[in-house]
């Protein structure tokens, strides 16, 4: 029981979003799955970041009312990680929009979300 | 000097600010883009030349006011100055050319090109390797949004390839990072390699996540589809940004990152590497789209300084200065390529022989081809002679044979497509326009090559010494190529012995003779030039480039001079030669054996500097490492020179189908190139060093062979300048095989063969090539009779003949009876009867090349044809009086000759009793044969004429068919398929079996390389399947393995 903690819940989801997602973008032939099995993929890795940050009995790296100013340091969890969470999240965020930008032109030229429909580059 | 975190700031506040600017108009808003560019290449350029006076020192920029871990950093350094000028560089270039697009385009486009070059920046300078994992992002989605500039279905594609690739290869960076923090507790990469996280346990998957994603990004083969359909289908601008300026980036990146690792990952840096450029450079050999092709080369050259990057340990001090020569050579010719395919708009190589409607673009592209490949006066010269000299001194020989493999596939494709360019057919292809928006990037980067080339070579003590004079002649050639040919030509002549004049009292004997065949020789066969009309485009520079190269290898004075001049002599001669009407297969094949000799000759002369501190020619004369081996090397590398047998097959077609006046260039001077490089290495060897006696035992069979198989040859062809070129590679198996006797009658019997070449091969080449040049046919059985209009032709070929033939009186009689004096006290005798055989076989094909072009019937069409032109007929008469003189006053030329091989073989010389010469086995004269033979000649010809006064001359319609009209005219010519008896004999050793075995070669090369590029099907999803494969392997290999 050990092993089950918070911090480790959070690794072994993150880990299996990703693995998901792998998985997902290797196996899914519809664009749009593969766009969401990529989504799922930058979701394990927030899950990742977050975990990495937790320590115990801590809360949210955000000083409002529940949080002692003078003695953030030791009431918070690590600041950095969910720094990079976010920035990570803006990033997945105009990664999907841009994929999705893609598919649409995509669909238009060809009437099909299937992936294997596109291969008009190759050798 | 101005802060460079200012590079960073200018470029995101007109990105931003462009949302408002752009109301002032399209052309404000690029106007205002460009120059914040030029600005950020400005910040750059100013801490480059800060650190290169070395006054500066590498600085920290702090940001938000705290140090690092707690904030984030950036470095300016050298190597940072150096890499963001060059992103910054080809970032404003790249706009320039861009113009026309973002005219079209929105606005949003600027911005994102502005992001994508900062994107760049900030991956060169950042310290911190989250921050670095958000600006590869930030470069991924902007490349990727810049796909749109040029929206169609395949960019699409791609676009969506890219972009889902690159972003799952960043989340693997990203959770590298993650634990890498979680491990550590810094993001600072300086922190990260204090640390040494593979110590850690853990750390070392950490490690290889981090790693293996940047190296990624470098697009290894084979985990690279997504990035050759972006290359293949993007904007050419596009593609020379992600070339030239993220490839760059990506490549610093590693080069920093990869301390994290520590040098146990070095090594399979390297191996990636390998696999990378070899993989790239093979799947090239099937490409016929110029934008893939150029793809290819982009992700080979990546391979190749991962290669160099994983030495860095072994190459050290020389680490950057090779990296530097390959990256900025690639950088300036990638770039300079893919906005040419922009400008030319061809996608099929095929087409890309438009390019010569515009002559000077042909020029352009060459720059940058010959550039791409290595050869001088390119910076990636200089690089990749320090490298191979490094990896052989280090003892890692078999990664030189990595390097140099690769290279030579590289520039198989290469050169077909610009073999392509300069011959292809262009008649049904339309003149491409040119906007001067996107000729400037193309003349500056093709310019910055020259300039770097010239700098990088003052940079090494070796380089310094090189004399760029001979190569600034061949730009001022090409400054006045539009004046006609008779000034050209004038100015050309007068440089060549003007430089002679200048040359010739500090060399020694055998360089002062080789330097007369050279240049003096080379100034004779430009007489011809004469001939030619109106402006004869391009033939001087490239003519004046060979023998640029020619007095570069005699004037040499280290062994990289000497590499130097070889590379010129073979680029200029390259062009010679392609220059022939159906030159474009044998031109390629000439320098493909050309590039294979010189990658050969480039290893032995890497092993024979280990243990040397300096590289002065005399290395070769004390070769401690592996000493047979690399003689073999260079013997070798000089070997695809003179055509020996196996390394032939270029000769025939690269000398039948040269110009006229080309011919005489490439065969009596050219080949006498290869011989003076033999000629050195075997004075190197030593006279008596047994050590080395199976190598000449070896090469003495090789040229006896070459003698005899060139003259079977020789029989058979209906071309007459094919006849010659056969008869060529006959003669120097002649020269080759006296060489390798080592004695000192052996070499003056060699040496006479080289004098003996030069004029009467000269003779016969510059003579019928003034015959071709009035007939219009090589093939003999169209001609006939010619002696009646042109006895001067006549007259010179049979002269030369009888010398070639080797029958006294004439000189080449001289050069048999020393040879055979020099086998038979070798005691060589099966050589010394197969070259007597091959003697036989010279006379005929000779009496059928003065029988059939001179004797019998004239033709009808050649009723009222001139004698040959008086420009070939100066440099004729000339040399004819060398032959003649040489024929009966020998002792002039053996004499002195005698003295200078002395010097190497000073036993078994000839005893000279006046004008007779005596050696063991007996005495010959010159001067009493020339009179005795004389003598008996002409009693017999007075005899003939008497005789013969009444006979009925027969008329040309004297004879006929039975009012019939044979169906192949030809098969009645007396000399067509003349020697069919004797080929019934002695087919067998016509089969090309040299040529089956090197076209086995080429197939297997290219069936694998066309079997291999189906792992690239096309899917998105596969090449996901590539990464996901690549990452396990890699892992299993480093890690597990």
């Amino acid at each position: 029981m050990q092993y089950l903690t918070l911090q480790n819940i959070g690794f072994a989801t993150g880990f299996i979003l990703i693995l998901i997602g792998i998985w997902g973008f290797l196996t899914q032939k519809n664009i749009i799955k593969i766009i969401i099995s990529f989504a799922l993929f930058d979701t394990g890795t927030h899950l990742l970041l977050v975990a990495v940050a937790y320590i115990k009995d801590r809360t949210a790296p955000i000083i409002d009312s529940s949080v002692n100013s003078a003695n953030a340091v030791n009431e918070i969890v690590d600041p950095v990680p969910h720094a990079l969470a976010l920035t990570a999240i803006v990033i997945g965020l105009g990664i999907t929009a841009l994929m999705l930008t893609f598919t649409l032109k995509l669909f238009k030229h060809k009437k099909s979300l299937d992936i294997t429909k596109y291969k008009d580059l190759k050798w | 000097m101005v802060d460079p975190i200012h590079i960073i700031s200018s470029a995101l506040g007109v990105a931003f600010a462009i949302g408002i600017v752009g109301k002032l108009g399209k052309n404000v808003t690029i106007a205002v883009m460009l120059s914040t560019l030029a600005f950020m290449a400005f910040i750059s350029l100013q801490w480059f030349m800060a650190f290169f006076s070395g006054e500066q020192e590498t600085t920290q920029i702090f940001t938000a006011g705290f140090k690092p871990p707690i904030s984030i950093n950036l470095q300016m350094g050298f190597n940072e100055a150096l890499f963001t000028l060059l992103v910054n560089v080809v970032g404003l270039l790249g706009g320039i050319y861009l113009i026309d697009i973002f005219k079209k385009q929105s606005k949003n486009v600027l911005t994102v090109f502005l992001v994508l070059i900062m994107g760049l920046n900030v991956i060169i300078m950042t310290r911190d390797i989250f921050n670095l994992f958000v600006f590869m992002e930030i470069v991924s989605i902007s490349i990727a949004g810049l796909v749109f500039m040029d929206e169609n279905l395949k960019s699409s594609q791609a676009g969506l390839k890219y972009l889902i690739a690159t972003s799952v290869i960043a989340g693997m960076l990203l959770i590298g990072i993650i634990f890498a923090y979680y491990f550590t507790g810094t993001l600072n990469i300086d922190d990260l390699i204090a640390t040494n996280l593979t110590t850690i346990k853990g750390g070392g998957i950490v490690v290889f996540l981090i790693l293996i994603s940047i190296i990624l990004e470098l697009k290894p083969f084979p985990a690279n589809g997504w990035a050759l359909d972006v290359y293949e289908s993007s904007t050419p601008g596009l593609g020379a940004i992600i070339s030239a300026a993220a490839a760059t980036a990506s490549f610093f990146v590693l080069s920093k990152v990869m301390d994290i690792a520590g040098q146990e990952w070095y090594y399979y840096i390297s191996l990636i590497g390998a696999i990378t450029f070899i993989g790239s450079n093979l799947l090239g050999l099937k490409q016929d789209n110029a934008k893939r092709l150029l793809g290819y080369s982009s992700i080979g050259q990546l391979g190749l300084l991962m290669i160099i990057l994983g030495f860095r340990d072994i190459l050290g001090d020389q680490t950057p200065y090779v990296i530097f020569g390959i990256l900025v050579s690639h950088y300036f010719a990638k770039a300079g390529l893919f906005w040419l395919s922009g400008i030319v708009k061809a996608q099929k190589l095929t087409d890309w022989a438009v390019i010569r409607k515009k002559p000077f673009f042909l020029f352009l592209m060459g720059t940058f081809l010959f550039a791409l490949i290595g050869f001088p006066p390119f910076p990636s010269f200089f690089a990749k002679w320090t490298l191979v000299m490094e990896l052989v001194g280090s003892g890692n020989v078999t990664w030189v044979i990595i390097v140099l493999f690769g290279s030579m596939l590289e520039a198989v494709y290469l050169f077909r497509w610009f073999g392509y360019a300069i011959k292809g057919e262009n008649e049904h292809l339309e003149v491409f326009k040119i906007d001067l928006h996107k000729m400037i990037p193309v003349w500056i980067v093709a310019l910055a090559l020259y300039a770097v080339g010239y700098f990088t070579a003052q940079m090494t003590e070796v380089g310094a010494t090189i004399n760029f004079i001979p190569l600034a002649f061949v730009g001022v050639l090409l400054a006045i190529d539009f004046l006609p040919v008779f000034v050209k030509n004038t100015i050309a002549i007068a440089g060549m012995l003007l430089h002679f004049y200048f040359v010739y009292p500090d060399l020694d004997d055998i360089r002062l003779l080789f330097e007369v065949i050279f240049i003096i020789g080379g100034a004779l066969a430009l007489i011809a030039g004469y001939a030619y009309k109106g402006k004869r485009s391009g033939f001087y520079p490239v003519a004046i480039l060979m023998y640029a190269g020619l007095t570069g290898i005699i004037e040499a004075s280290t062994t990289l001079e000497f590499f130097y001049g070889w590379e010129l002599m073979t680029a200029g001669s390259y062009f010679l030669i392609i220059r022939g009407k159906r030159s474009m297969p044998h031109g390629l094949s000439y320098i493909l054996f050309s590039i294979g000799g010189a990658y050969a000759l480039l290893a032995g002369l890497g092993m024979a500097h280990v243990g040397h501190t300096t590289f002065g020619m005399d290395i070769l004369n004390n070769i401690q490492y592996l000493p047979v081996w690399a003689y073999a090397l260079i013997i070798i590398g000089f070997l695809t020179k003179t055509a020996a047998l196996g390394l032939h097959i270029w000769l025939p077609g690269a000398h039948g189908e040269a110009e006229s006046d080309v011919s005489p260039m490439v065969s009596a001077i050219l080949l006498k190139a290869g011989v003076f490089g033999l000629v050195l290495v075997l004075i190197g060897m030593g006279a008596e060093n047994n050590q080395y006696e199976m190598l000449t035992y070896a090469l003495g069979w090789l040229g006896a062979l070459t003698v005899i198989l060139g003259s079977i040859m020789a029989l058979f062809q209906e071309d007459a300048k094919r006849l010659l070129a056969y008869s060529s590679i006959s003669q120097l198996g002649y020269i080759v095989l006296g060489l390798a006797v080592m004695s000192h009658l052996g070499w003056l019997g060699a040496f006479t063969y080289v004098i003996n070449h030069f004029l009467y091969k000269f003779i016969l080449f510059m003579t019928l090539g003034a015959v071709v040049l009035r007939v219009g046919t090589h093939n003999m059985y169209q001609m006939g009779g010619l002696i009646k209009r042109m006895p001067i032709a006549f007259i010179a070929v049979l002269i030369s003949i009888i010398a070639l033939a080797g029958i006294p009186p004439l000189s080449g009689f001289a050069g048999k009876w020393l040879f055979y004096n020099a086998l038979i006290a070798k005691g060589w005798y099966f050589q010394g009867v197969i070259t007597f055989i091959s003697s036989g076989i010279a006379f005929l094909y000779l009496w059928r090349l003065i029988h059939t072009v001179f004797l019998g019937q004239l033709k009808d069409n050649h009723r009222n044809v001139k004698d040959i032109s008086i420009w070939f007929s100066i440099p004729i008469f000339v040399l004819l009086i060398g032959l003649l003189t040489f024929s009966f006053k020998p002792e002039w030329v053996l004499q002195p000759l005698g003295n200078m091989i002395a010097e190497f073989f000073p036993t078994g010389q000839l005893t000279w009793n006046g004008g007779t010469a005596i050696s063991q086995y007996g005495y010959w004269s010159g001067s009493v044969l020339g009179i005795t033979i004389g003598s008996i000649f002409m009693l017999i010809l007075i005899w003939l004429l008497v005789s013969t006064r009444k006979a009925h001359k027969v008329k040309q319609f004297d004879i006929t068919y039975s009012g019939e009209r044979p169906e192949r005219p030809e098969t009645t010519h007396v000399a067509y398929n003349v020697f069919e008896g004797v080929y019934k004999a002695i087919w067998i050793a016509t089969i090309p079996l040299v040529e089956t075995f090197w076209t086995r070669v080429t197939n297997l090369l290219h069936d694998t390389a066309g079997f291999t590029r189906r792992l690239y099907s096309g899917d998105g999803q596969s090449y996901m399947l590539h990464i996901v494969v690549f990452i396990v392997i890699t892992y299993l290999v480093i890690i597990g393995g």
